[in-house]
C-alpha cells in the first residue's frame, strides 16, 4: 500500500519535467480535489490537470489525483479510512471558452482500511472506474474550478467488492496552473475574447 | 431541438402516469387485507408486557429479550428464538411487531422510522414499569439501527432499569445494494420495488416495497452511520455483541466495522463482534428458507445458547 502511495506521488512530481521537453505549450494546473459520496463520506485530497496543444488542441485533459476520506469524514471520527488513487481523461466542449462543459472517465485504485485484523475477511481493495461530467470555470487569473457529478460503475455490492464503495459522488475541484519557464506557455487561461 | 423537448416532456409525462400501485394478491400476500401478523391478534403470545401482566419476583428477575425484527419483515423472523426459550426455560421473548409493519400496504407505506421503532419503545417502557430487571434487545437487520438510535438518542437514561445486553445479528448500516443510495432520485419513478420470497416465507414479509419506506430506511441507516461515525456509549453495564455473516446480500457485511468502530462501553471498551461463516442474511432465522445446511443449524442453536448463557450471567 505504502509502495503505491510512493509511485503515485513520484509520478505526479514528474509530469512538469516529463511534459516540459514538449515544444507545445501545455497547462498543468496543481490544486485540491474535494469530493461528497452520496449517503456517505467527504474525500478529500489534491490533484493535477493537465492538457497541451497536442491533445486535440487541448479538447483532451488528463488527471490524476489522490482523496481520502483520512481529509475529510474520518479526520478524527470513527467514519472507515479510505483512499482513492485516481487517472482520467475528459473531454472538453468549448475547450477555448471560459466556462467548459466536460465528460470524462477516471480510473485508479480503492482501498478501505479495516484496521482490526478480524475485519480483513472483508473485500476492502478495488479497482475504480467511474464517468465524471461537469462545469469547468477558468478564471482570469490562472485558476480554474470544476464541479461534477459522477458515477462508479464498479461499486461494492457487500460480497466481492468493498462495501464503502459507493455510487454516485459530486466534486469540486480548485486548480492553480502553475507559470512554467521557457517553452512552456500558459495559454487559453483566461481568453481576452471570451463572452462569458 | 424544439422536438426533443417535447418528446423528453412526453416521456416524463409517461413515467409520472405509471401505476405505482402494485398488483396485490390479499390470499396469499401479507401486502393484502386479509393476512396479518399473528401477533396482532393474540399479543399475550408475543409480547410479555401482555402475557405476564402482574410478574412476581422470581419473573421479575427472569431475564427477558425484547426482540426486533427487520424492515418489511414480521414476529417471524424471531419465532425461532421464541421456540429456544420455551425449551429452555431460561429467559423470556418479548417478540415486538415494528409500528407499520405486519397489516397492509398502505399501512407500511405511510410509517416512518420513529414508527417502526416505537413498539420496542412502548415495550421497554412496559417491561420497565412491570418491574423486570434484566432487560435484554435483540435487533435482526434493520432492528439493529432501530435499537442502537434509542442508545443514542439517551431514551434508556430515562428508564428506571438499563438494558443489561444488547445482541445485534446481521445489523444493516450499509446496505449491500447500493441503488438504495439513489432512492431519492430513482423512488418516484419505480413506486416500489419488489422481493422474490420462497413458500415459507410468503404472508411474513411484504413482497412489496414502497418507495416512501425505502427512503425511511436510507434515514434511518443514514443517521445511524454518521452517530456511529461521531460515537456512541452504551448506558452503563450494558454488554453489546454483533454478529455479523461474512457474506450478505442484503446487509454489507462493512456494517458491522462500522459499529465496532463506533459503539463504546460505558468504561471506554469495545464492544464484541464474531464474523459468521454464513452467506444468510440474519442467519438466526432459518424457518421457511429453502437452503439450510446443517452448518446453518449449528450455528444457529450456537448463537442461541451463548446468547441464553450471556442472560444468564
Amino acid at each position: 500500500m505504502r509502495k503505491l502511495s510512493i509511485l503515485f506521488f513520484v509520478s505526479l512530481m514528474f509530469i512538469p519535467s516529463v511534459w516540459s521537453q514538449s515544444t507545445d505549450s501545455y497547462d498543468l494546473g496543481i490544486g485540491v480535489r474535494i469530493q461528497k459520496t452520496e449517503q456517505l463520506y467527504w474525500e478529500n485530497g489534491f490533484g493535477a490537470d493537465f492538457t497541451s496543444d497536442f491533445l486535440l488542441n487541448r479538447k483532451i485533459h488528463l488527471k490524476l489525483s489522490y482523496i481520502s476520506s483520512r481529509m475529510g469524514s474520518a479526520f478524527n471520527t470513527n467514519a472507515i479510512k479510505q483512499d482513492n488513487y485516481l487517472i482520467g481523461a475528459d473531454w472538453r466542449f468549448r475547450s477555448e471558452k471560459s466556462l467548459q462543459i466536460f465528460a470524462g472517465f477516471n480510473t485508479g485504485f480503492f482501498h478501505a482500511d479495516m484496521e482490526i485484523p478480524r475485519f480483513n475477511v472483508l473485500p476492502h481493495n478495488s479497482m475504480l472506474f467511474s464517468l465524471e461530467t461537469g462545469l469547468a470555470y477558468r478564471f482570469k487569473f490562472p485558476v480554474a474550478m470544476n464541479l461534477s457529478l459522477g458515477y462508479n460503475l464498479i461499486n461494492g455490492n457487500g460480497v466481492s467488492s468493498p462495501g464503502t464503495l459507493f455510487p454516485v459522488f459530486y466534486e469540486m475541484s480548485i486548480f492553480y496552473y502553475l507559470d512554467l519557464p521557457e517553452k512552456s506557455k500558459i495559454k487559453n487561461l483566461a481568453p481576452s475574447n471570451a463572452p462569458e | 431541438m424544439k422536438k426533443n423537448i417535447t418528446f423528453l416532456f412526453l416521456l416524463l409525462l409517461v413515467l409520472a402516469s405509471c401505476s405505482k400501485t402494485p398488483d396485490i394478491d390479499n390470499a396469499t400476500m401479507l401486502d393484502g387485507d386479509q393476512i396479518y401478523d399473528p401477533s396482532i391478534a393474540n399479543p399475550k403470545k408475543y409480547l410479555i408486557s401482555d402475557s405476564i401482566v402482574s410478574p412476581s419476583d422470581i419473573q421479575k428477575n427472569t431475564p427477558v429479550i425484547i426482540a426486533a425484527h427487520g424492515y418489511s419483515a414480521t414476529t417471524f423472523e424471531w419465532d425461532e428464538l421464541r421456540a429456544y426459550a420455551d425449551s429452555a426455560k431460561t429467559f423470556y421473548v418479548s417478540q415486538v411487531l415494528l409500528g407499520g409493519h405486519g397489516l397492509t400496504y398502505a399501512d407500511f407505506k405511510k410509517a416512518t422510522w420513529e414508527d417502526w421503532q416505537s413498539s420496542i419503545i412502548t415495550e421497554y417502557r412496559k417491561l420497565d414499569s412491570l418491574g423486570f430487571k434484566k432487560i435484554f434487545l435483540a435487533g435482526s437487520s434493520t432492528g439493529a439501527p432501530l435499537i442502537i438510535n434509542m442508545v443514542k438518542s439517551g431514551f434508556f437514561a430515562t428508564q428506571s432499569t438499563q438494558p443489561k445486553g444488547i445482541f445485534l445479528v446481521d445489523p444493516i448500516i450499509v446496505s449491500s445494494d447500493k441503488a438504495l443510495t439513489m432512492v431519492g432520485l430513482l423512488g418516484p419513478i419505480l413506486g416500489f420495488t419488489t422481493v422474490e420470497l420462497s413458500n415459507g416465507e410468503k404472508g411474513h414479509w411484504y413482497v412489496y416495497r414502497p418507495q416512501q419506506t425505502l427512503k425511511q430506511l436510507m434515514a434511518l441507516i443514514n443517521i445511524t452511520r454518521i452517530d456511529l461515525q461521531n460515537g456512541i456509549r452504551l448506558p452503563t453495564g450494558t454488554y453489546m455483541k454483533v454478529y455479523k455473516s461474512k457474506t450478505d446480500a442484503t446487509a454489507d457485511p462493512i456494517s458491522a466495522l462500522m459499529i465496532y468502530k463506533g459503539m463504546q462501553t460505558s468504561v471506554n471498551g469495545n464492544i464484541d463482534v464474531e464474523m459468521i461463516d454464513s452467506k444468510l442474511h440474519v442467519f438466526t432465522r432459518l424457518e421457511g428458507r429453502a437452503d439450510v445446511t446443517a452448518a446453518d443449524s449449528a450455528t444457529q442453536k450456537r448463537v442461541f445458547k451463548e446468547m441464553e448463557l450471556k442472560m444468564k450471567n
